[in-house]
Order: structure tokens, then sequence, then C-alpha cells
């Protein structure tokens, strides 16, 4: 029997466990791989906020696949060292029987070693393929399309690299410690999966029979039990971030987007000014206005007979009339006193910037924007509100330009020649956040325009929706034929559906991590029915049926689940809540989503986890005991 | 599940089991024809091979027969499914391994105490029998400690009880004395006497001339076939 002979006849005899360990790793290499790529193709993506989103929604999802990703890391890390161990575990009575046999120590370890490197190079290198095959599929899909671009091919030694040493560091362990351990020690069912017994686990001897024989075993193979816990928790805190943080910042978000634009409003407006405005609102999702668009034309001013026709109508709750423009907006720097030192410092810069303006009565609006601090007060008309991406451009610390320091609530803007004090910052989907919202008084006054541009009108739910339209319009013709009205609800939905479908992607992340998780509790199960064939042989010898069996490993799989359920999902609702997601949307129907997709991944992870233990039921009697 | 009551406690008719290894079909059992009757004690015996372990296999229901007829207890076993097996094991076979097969997450106790708590017997009368069974076994002192914490005959002695526990009609035993010492092999050949004596059936598959000694009458097998019955 040459060197390399025993190890390669040994993985194809054991097809199943060989087969189980390639196809873990490989999932476990692929879904890290994948994940780095798609993510950073998604990433970019969604952080490219020039484009679509605005800075802090785009700011949210970054969070979210860092997270993630470092999550998924460590996922893939404990699966490797789990599995490795798992499989080398198995072969500690082997390493004693061939020693037994009087094979030098030196050859045996070459053997395992050999079996080693060979499954784990095959693990490393099919999931490798497989977790470019998976990105290629997922940029492939309508939905995805837009993520297209040459992937990333220095990921692909970096992922195989660090996968072969951990496998390696982790495989390695249980082999030297096997070698060790001497022949007799070996083949004694002592050591064998660190089996121990003791008065210790007498807490439990109260138990029905199955559950006594089920946490018993368990503790007895305390090494693999504590080492999948780790690895379930670890899967069930990226899965709870990522389903209830999906989720959650789902609807969080769409919530922030629904306030923005308001729900049942329409927008009246001159035809291209209701174009363009609807335009600057689906930019979000990734149109484009015109760029040129004059928005002081006479034209476009809103007659006030207009305005009063409208407020006239019964079924209208608000009359929100805007005036709308482009302008150059400079940042009005302050100072704050050091409270240690009581040095003067800057607060800010004069960092300038094109930003939309919005004038707007603060007491008609017909939005509710997410705010952090305030919206206008009608008394004050020196006052802004400013988007959450002007916020973000204009208004944090840039040590390059000697901005040290930076607050938008304690500085200012300059337009034209007026000054407002900001005093509040909003997420607000048009233009992307660049927005500024001011008086429409002080705007008119700095602008010398007199009517606005656009209104926007928030129409009663319980009026007849059509028939209220109907006289909309028609007050709206009489009035100015070249005016119409625009239904936002369209845009809305679109935003919506497109922060819908963004979300879709980073919940997506997680499948792999969660089906090579699954494939981990497979070997698992396998491991205690190997572990425990000869006691389930004489259970079923001395009266137990097969179902009592499958019962057995069902009850260890449950209370592995659990602990790890238990661990996973408080850290990871934890770490969701508290850091992930600042001023979270939760209502009890969001709850019971969360909870519904939980159950529905420990449940199939459950039912997978039995199939081991099924097959084995099956098997007769004496072919156990053989 | 009442079993019908007979004089005859096991029943075989040309009896055949054959593996299949690989390839080859290796015949154990050939044409076993022989009977026991209720309070009987008979010992089984032949060369390693000779299909003792395979008999006893298929008379407690744990194997079944390629081609023939078992009846025992007045059931016939070769047309029973898999649960009805359990059941008649558990409720009316008691089986001694060679090799003790204790269950080794649970201690002395619960070892004798769970073949009872599957035939649903009240708490209290299971821990009264498993106190009278580890005492005529002599290891009440035992009662908590895990088979590994056992020596070989104080594992078999654990065995015996847990055969007993839901006093069964049969009792089987596999090469009960061949693991161990004389000493601790005299023990459970004591055992085996007092079972006789109180009107067991009992078939032992053994190579101990003591045992042979003790029982009514030998079967003995050789390549699958009886070769002799000795009365």
């Amino acid at each position: 029997m040459s060197k390399a002979a025993f190890p390669v006849n040994d993985l194809v005899r054991r097809r199943l466990q060989t087969s189980l360990t390639v196809v873990t790793l490989t999932l476990s290499v692929a879904s890290t791989l994948f994940l780095l790529l798609f993510s950073r193709r998604i990433g970019l993506g969604i952080t490219s906020a020039g484009n679509a989103l605005t800075y802090g929604l785009s700011a949210v999802f970054s969070q979210f696949l860092l997270f993630i990703g470092v999550l998924i890391f460590a996922v893939g890390a404990v699966i490797t060292s789990f599995i490795v161990f798992l499989i080398m575990k198995q072969r500690t009575r082997d390493f004693g029987l061939i020693k037994a046999a009087g094979c030098p120590n030196g050859l045996v370890f070459g053997y395992f070693m050999t079996e080693l490197l060979t499954v784990t190079f095959l693990g490393c290198v099919s999931g490798v393929a497989l977790g470019f095959a998976a990105d290629f599929a997922a940029t492939s899909m309508f939905q995805f399309q837009a993520y297209q671009a040459t992937p990333d091919l220095w990921l692909a030694p970096l992922v195989f690299a660090a996968f072969f040493v951990l496998a390696l560091i982790f495989g390695t362990k249980p082999m030297l410690d096997a070698a060790k351990v001497s022949p007799i020690k070996a083949l004694s069912p002592v050591q064998y999966f660190g089996l121990t017994t003791g008065n210790k686990l007498k807490p439990l001897s109260r138990a029905g029979l199955t559950l006594k024989i089920a946490s018993r075993s368990l503790f007895r193979r305390q090494s693999a039990s504590v080492r999948i816990v780790i690895l379930l928790s670890t899967v069930f805190v990226l899965l709870t971030v990522s389903i209830s943080g999906g989720v959650i910042a789902n609807n969080t978000s769409r919530s922030w987007v629904e306030n923005a634009i308001g729900s049942n409003v329409v927008a009246i407006a001159h035809e291209s000014m209701g174009v363009q405005y609807t335009q600057l609102l689906a930019k979000f999702s990734g149109a484009t206005e015109n760029g040129d668009f004059n928005y002081l034309n006479a034209e476009l001013a809103v007659p006030d007979i207009l305005l009063d026709e409208l407020e006239a109508i019964q079924g209208i709750e608000t009359v929100d009339a805007r005036l709308i423009l482009k302008a150059h907006i400079r940042e009005v720097s302050n100072f704050t006193i050091d409270p240690e030192t009581l040095a003067t410092l800057p607060v800010g810069g004069s960092r300038e910037g094109d930003s939309l303006i919005v004038g707007v009565d603060p007491q008609k609006v017909t939005a509710t924007w997410s705010i952090k601090g305030r919206f206008l007060n009608a008394e004050e008309t020196g006052e802004a509100v400013i988007g959450d991406s002007i916020s973000q451009t204009m208004f944090s610390p840039d040590p390059q330009a000697g901005i040290h320091f930076s607050d938008p609530l304690s500085q200012g803007i300059r337009l034209q020649n007026g000054s407002f004090s900001i005093v509040g910052v909003c997420i607000d989907p048009i233009n992307n956040g660049k927005v500024a919202y001011v008086s429409i008084e002080k705007l008119q006054n700095l602008t010398g325009i007199s009517n606005a541009n656009i209104v926007l009108v928030k129409l009663d739910p319980a009026a007849d929706r059509s028939a209220l339209l109907a006289q909309i319009k028609n007050e709206v013709n009489g009035v100015n034929s070249a005016f119409s009205v625009f239904e936002l609800e369209e845009v809305l939905q679109e935003n919506l559906d497109f922060l819908g479908s963004v979300w879709l992607t980073v919940m997506f992340l997680p499948l792999f991590t969660l089906m090579s998780a699954a494939l981990c509790l497979i070997g698992y199960t396998m491991l205690a029915v190997e572990e425990q064939r000869q006691e389930f042989a004489v259970l079923r010898a001395m009266g137990a049926k097969p179902k009592t069996v499958v019962t057995i490993l069902a009850v260890q799989g449950l209370i592995v689940l659990f602990s790890s359920v238990a661990v996973g999902i408080s850290l990871g609702v934890i770490i969701t809540l508290m850091i992930l997601m600042p001023q979270p949307l939760v209502t009890s129907f969001i709850i019971i989503e969360i909870a519904g997709w939980l159950l529905a991944a420990l449940v199939g992870m459950f039912l997978m986890s039995l199939w081991p233990a099924v097959r084995f039921a099956k098997k007769p009697i004496l072919k156990i005991l053989s | 599940m009442p079993l019908k009551t007979s004089d005859l406690v096991v029943a075989t008719d040309s009896l055949n089991k054959a593996y299949q290894l690989g390839d080859v079909e290796v015949e154990v059992l050939k044409g076993i024809t022989f009977k026991v009757a209720r309070g009987e004690f008979v010992a089984i015996c032949g060369p390693s091979g000779s299909g003792k372990t395979t008999l006893l296999n298929i008379i407690s229901g744990i194997d079944r027969t390629t081609s023939g007829k078992i009846i025992v207890l007045g059931e016939d076993l070769t047309v029973q499914d898999e649960n009805f097996l359990a059941d008649f094991r558990c409720n009316h076979v008691g089986f001694v391994f060679q090799s003790y097969n204790l269950v080794s997450t649970l201690t002395v106790a619960e070892n004798v105490a769970f073949p009872m708590e599957w035939s649903r017997k009240p708490e209290e009368e299971v821990e009264t029998r498993v106190a009278e069974l580890l005492e005529t076994v002599g290891l009440q002192h035992r009662a908590n400690h895990f088979p590994a914490q056992l020596s070989g005959g104080e594992q078999q002695r654990v065995a015996f009880a847990r055969a007993l526990a839901n006093d069964p009609e049969l009792i089987l035993a596999d090469e009960p004395t061949g693991n161990l010492d004389t000493k601790n092999g005299q023990k459970i050949t004591q055992m085996l006497r007092t079972l006789k004596a109180n009107g067991k059936t009992v078939i032992v598959a053994t190579h101990d001339p003591e045992l042979m000694q003790l029982a009514d009458r030998t079967v003995c097998l050789e390549d699958g076939r009886i070769a002799s019955l000795n009365e």
C-alpha cells in the first residue's frame, strides 16, 4: 500500500462523510467569497449616492453590509474549524487502530494529514469556483443587473488562503492530540469523542428517558457540542441581523420616504414643472431630471386665484404652495467654547455647493419628515431644514480642509444675500436629499418672485378620490390649461419598490451561510449517530422503536438549536436595535414577520438535521451492531 | 399485547438465514427445526460461526429469517412489523448479550428501569422492581454508577437484571459467561440456576460445560445445521 493509496482509498470508502465535509467546506468558502464579491458590488452601488438614494440611507445600508460581511467571515471561519474538527475527531479511533496494528506514528500522521489536505483543497477550490458562479448568477438576475461589473479576482486567492490555513490549523489540532494518545486509549470509548461519565449530570436524572439519554450524550461529547452551539449562535446572530435588521430597516426607511413624500398627495403645476418635480423625487430610484431647467420661468408661477379655488374645494385637507429652485449655497460657520481650555473653536467652514431650495409655509406642509432637530417655525423666517445628503457633504468634519468640528444644527447656510440658521436635518428622497427647506416668504423676498411654482394638495382619504381629482383637474384647467395634476403615488411606489429591492438584496446575502450551517448541523447529527450507534442498537434490541431513536437525536438537535437561537437572536436583536438602526420602526406586525422568518429558518434547519437520524433508524439492528 | 397461551414457547420449522456479503451469499442457518417447551432450559452449543447467535437473534425478533417459520410465544415472527417486534422484545423476551451492551449514558438503576418505562409501568412499581432486581444481582450499592465505572462481571449482572425487568416469559442469553473470569462466571451460572428453579424458559448459547450441565437438553449446531439434540 503506497503512502498516497491509503488516504485516497479511505476517503473514497467513507463517501458520505467525505462528501459532507467537502460540500460544507465548499459552501462555506463559496458563501464567503460570494458575499465579499456581491456585497462589494452592491455596497459600491448603494453607497454611490450621487446616483441614487440619499447619504443617510446609504450610510444605513453600508453599515448593514459591513456588519453582515464581518459576521459572514466569522461564520465561515467557525464552520471551517467545526467541520475539520469533526472529520478528524471521528478518526481518533482509526488512529488508535492503525497504531495498534504497528504502524509508525509518523506514517499514521502522514496518512491523516494527506486526507485533511485533500479534503481541504477540494473544498476550497470548489468553493472558490462556486463563489464566482453564484456571483455571476446573482448579478445576471434582472434585479441586480445594475450592479454588474468585473469581479475582484484578487478576492479568490485571499479567501482560498484564509480558509485553507484555518482548516489546517483546526484540523491538525485534533490530529496531533490523537497522535499523542496511546493505542489503548485511542480505542477506548472513554477517549472516543472526549467521552466522560460523571455525577455532575445528575440534575437531569429526573427527566424522561429520552431527554436523559439525549442531554447526557450532548454533555459527553462536549467539545463538539460547544463548537456547534458557537457555530449556530454566530449563524443566528447573522440571520437575526440580516432578517430583523432587514425587515425593520426596510420598514423604517420606507416610512421615512413615505412620510417625506406624503401619502394621498397630488402636485399641481405647469406641465414642465410637474415633470421636473416628479423626476426630482424619482431621482432616488435612478431617474434623471432636466439639469438646465429654469425654475424661475414666469410661466411656472401658480396664479393666486388657483390657490384660492383649491382652498375652497371640499375634500382637500391641505394646500401646500411651494417655490422650488436650484441655487448655490454656502456653509455658515460658527464658534464654540472648549469647556476645558475655554478656547474658541471654529465649527464648520465655508464650503459651497448646489442644492434644491424649497420654500414652504411651515403651517401648510403636506409631509412629516424624519428629522433630527425640528421643522421650521412659522414665526421665524430665518430658519432652514436641510436634507441628509447636504448635511453629510457640507456639514461633516473634513480634516484635510482644516475643519475638525462640524454640526449642522449649530451652523447655517447662506443663499444669495440671505442667511438661514439650520434647525433640522431631514431624510427626504427629493434630489437625493440635496435639499434645503426655508420659509417661502423669505425665499420670495430674496428672489423677487412673488408666486409659488408648484402646489402640493393633500386629499382627504375619506373623500371620493376620483370625483375629487376630476373636480381639481376641472378647476386647474379653468384657470390655466398649461397646468396639470400629477399623481405622486406612483413615484412614491417606485421609490418604495426600489428600497424594497435593495433590502431584499441585503437579506439575500446570508442564504449560503444558512445552507452551510444546516450542513454542519447534519454533520453534528451524523457524529451523534456514529458515537451512539452501539447504544441505539442496544436500545432497539431491548424494545425501543425506531422512532425512539429519531426522538433522542431530534431532542439533541433541538437542545443545540435552542441554545444557539437564545444566544444568537438576543445578540442579533441588540446589535440591530442598538447599533445598526437608530430610531427603528417596530410594530407588532414587524415582530411577527421577523419571528416568522427566523422560525422558518429554525424549522428548516431542524428538519434537515433529522435526515441522518431517520436514515439511521431505518437500518436493521444487526447492521448497526456489526 | 396479549399472547396466545401454549405449552410451546419456541417452535421453528425449516428455518433458514442467509446474509449477502457483496456478491457472495453466506448461509448461516440451514433448515433449523426444533421446539422449546414452557419452563425448559435449553443450551445451544457449537463452534464459532455455527449460527448460535443468529438463532438467538431470530428467536428474540432482533433478526429475521430468510425462509422458514418461527413461532415464539404463539406469535409468528416472520409476519410481524418492526413496531410489533419492538414491543415483543420489550415485554416478552429478556436478552443477555455476550458483550453486556449496557447504555453508557444511563446509570445502573436507569439501565434496569428503561424497559419498564417503555412498558409504561407506574413509577413506584419501577422503583420497587429495580431495587429488588439489583438486590438479586448484588449490585444495590452500584445503582447510581455508570457502566464505565463497573467491572465486566458487574456489567453482566446489570444486563441480567435488565433482561428480567419486565418479568419476561422467555430469557435468551448469548454466551453470558464468555467474557468473564471463573468467579464471575459462577455468579452468572447461579443466577441462571435460580431462573430455572423459578420455572422460566431459558435458551443459552454457550461453550461453558457448567451451563451445559445445567440445561435440560442441548442443541448442537454445526455449519448452520442441527448436528445433535441431546435430551
